[in-house]
């Protein structure tokens, strides 16, 4: 347990002193900061208005009420948000693999995919987090969404398990290319998919794609399941109340997996000639 | 200190044909070609020891660094860091190595060099005392400290070299490896990463790993030689018994008053110019002495000099041999 502790501290230190050099570079570069403030959260609460258009014409999608659907989008927007944060670089991977950066990551005594996720800490993630935050609350405050503590602990619990399950798979997507050796970039099509599956209930998808996104991928954890309970909607499976813990353990799952996988891949990883 | 037993790589290349037709055969049916890298490579380099590791491009050099220094995994065989495999045990064993690959840096381009010093202070647990007195050290051997305060991309290349140098000594590693650091180097920040490599070497009984194209580098570093091609070991050993193997002859250049060439008979003639004749002789045949002794008794002699075989002669046999 000790031993834990001091292995946490430690990689504590050490996220804190990057985070601190990936503040600094953004001071280096003052101009990019305002392109991302300005354009990020536009991007979201021009899709949001898009949906309240939907909703006001046809009123509401597949029985889910305005409010209920800001509430979605909300959290799908929150959890994409921390993962272009603390994953984005898994979008690059390829590029890693084929150039062979790497090369310094295993010369040094840290977890490879700590230092790969790490070193380039993505702090402009953050301007995607206002849009979230502000359509999520608009959501809680149309549909009565109490902030009682076990409400509170839920929506942490739903965004960590929503937020490892993205980066699961960019992980697992990324990690291909220690076999096809070739940089793919996948991130816009990634996006695209996690966007239209994830800010709108999949339940007016056809059965089998719901199936899939269930089962095989399971992307309906990131925010229509649990959010659906939270709602008070009927969904195909019945989550017995456990919705949002649910998609932390479904997270934490598609993490290791993704882990597990990548220490697979690393082994076939052939550097780069000189 | 660095123990290689029995190492072996091998890549799988996908081979694909030319043209349209052959990426759409590809498709269907991929034929796998095995490249040996590395065949089967041992050895040992002890404590304090300076390596000058080196072969062709293409020789297996690069693929051998790169599994001492844990970035890739064998296929078979090992590679022990102070006792510990590098390739099991990678978060441990390379807490003893310090690298720098010439053509790469790990600092951070954007930030002050100090800044990527932090960073490694935090991922080695340095105490600032003991960072402190290795920054100290290494601003004695290479003036560093005069770059803390400088972004790394306004740096020159010798400049970041030296940044590079003193990121990878932070946590006094045991050993250092060092991969074509002097590639693209002035003559003056040669002479300083020379420097730095015996200094480093004296003060702190680094064991350096050197792999150069650079013949100035071995000649003035290293004692031992290690030459490889086509993966496997061609030479190991102490440099100047190397070079007595490997070439065992010296070049005598003679001048003459006239324009004459008188011959010898345990000489060889490599080339007449003026009035200068070399003559090629084994060492073991005859002395330097004997050589001018019985030439001059033919000619009178103007001049003399004496050209012991090169570096770079027993660098372009070693890479002609085959195995």
């Amino acid at each position: 347990m000790k031993k834990i502790g001091s292995a946490f501290a430690y990689y504590l230190g050490v996220t804190m002193c990057n985070i601190k050099m990936a503040l600094l570079t953004i001071v280096e570069y003052p101009s990019n900061i305002l392109g991302w403030v300005i354009s990020n959260p536009i991007q979201f609460l021009l899709g949001f208005a898009t949906i309240k258009f939907v909703v006001e014409q046809f009123g509401g999608i597949n029985g889910w009420s305005y409010g209920q659907l800001a509430f979605l989008y909300g959290i799908s927007v929150l959890s994409h948000a921390f993962s272009m944060i603390f994953f984005v670089q898994g979008w690059f991977m390829g590029f890693f693999v084929i150039e062979g950066e790497f090369d310094r990551f295993l010369t040094r005594p840290l977890s490879v995919l700590y230092q790969f996720f790490f070193t380039n800490i993505n702090v402009f993630g953050f301007t995607d987090l206002i849009p979230g935050i502000l359509v999520f609350l608009y959501g809680c405050a149309k549909t009565g969404f109490s902030f009682t503590a076990s409400n509170m602990v839920g929506i942490m619990a739903l965004l960590i398990g929503a937020t490892l399950i993205r980066g699961g798979i960019y992980i697992l997507l990324g990690t291909t290319s220690f076999w096809t050796k070739s940089a793919n970039d996948f991130g816009q099509f990634v996006q695209e998919i996690f966007d239209k599956t994830t800010m709108y209930p999949l339940s007016m998808y056809p059965e089998a794609m719901q199936l899939i996104l269930t089962f095989l991928i399971p992307i309906g954890w990131v925010s229509f399941y649990p959010v659906s309970e939270l709602m008070g909607i009927e969904t195909a499976f019945s989550a017995g109340g456990m919705g949002v813990w649910i998609t932390l353990g479904v997270g934490i799952v598609t993490m290791i997996a993704a882990g597990l996988v990548f220490r697979i891949g690393l082994r076939r990883y052939e550097s780069a000639g000189n | 200190m660095i123990t290689v037993r029995d190492l072996y790589k091998e890549y799988r290349v996908t081979e694909r044909g030319r043209g349209l037709g052959g990426t759409l055969k590809a498709l269907f049916k991929q034929e796998e070609k095995i490249i040996k890298a590395v065949n089967g490579l041992d050895f040992y380099v002890g404590k304090g020891e300076i390596v000058g590791f080196i072969g062709p491009n293409g020789s297996g050099k690069s693929t051998t660094i790169k599994m001492m220094t844990g970035i890739l995994a064998p296929t078979s065989g090992e590679v022990l860091i102070d006792g510990r495999n590098i390739t099991r045990y990678r978060k441990e064993a390379v807490r003893d190595i310090g690298v720098v690959f010439g053509q790469r840096t790990q600092l951070n381009w954007d930030l002050r060099l100090e800044e990527s010093f932090e960073l490694l202070r935090h991922i080695y647990r340095i105490e600032k005392k003991d960072y402190r007195e290795t920054l100290e050290v290494m601003d004695s051997i290479l003036g560093v400290g005069e770059l803390l305060n400088k972004p790394v991309r306004q740096m020159s290349l010798g400049q970041r070299v030296k940044g590079d140098l003193t990121a990878a000594m932070l946590h006094s590693p045991k050993v250092l490896f060092l991969d074509e650091p002097t590639i693209g180097l002035d003559v003056g920040s040669k002479y300083a990463l020379r420097k730095f490599i015996k200094e480093i070497n004296a003060i702190k009984g680094t064991t350096v790993i050197l792999t150069t194209h650079d013949l100035g580098d071995i000649q003035e570093l290293c004692e031992r030689l290690i030459i490889i091609n086509g993966g496997v070991m061609m030479e190991d050993g102490n440099l100047s018994e190397i070079v007595e193997r490997i070439a065992p002859y010296r070049t005598l250049a003679v001048e003459y008053y006239d324009a004459v060439v008188p011959e010898h008979a345990k000489a060889e003639i490599l080339s007449v110019s003026d009035n200068v004749v070399r003559y090629k002789f084994m060492k073991a045949d005859m002395t330097a002495a004997e050589l001018i002794r019985d030439l001059s008794e033919l000619y009178p002699i103007k001049d003399v000099g004496i050209e012991e075989a090169g570096i770079d002669d027993i660098i372009r046999i070693a890479y002609e041999m085959k195995k």
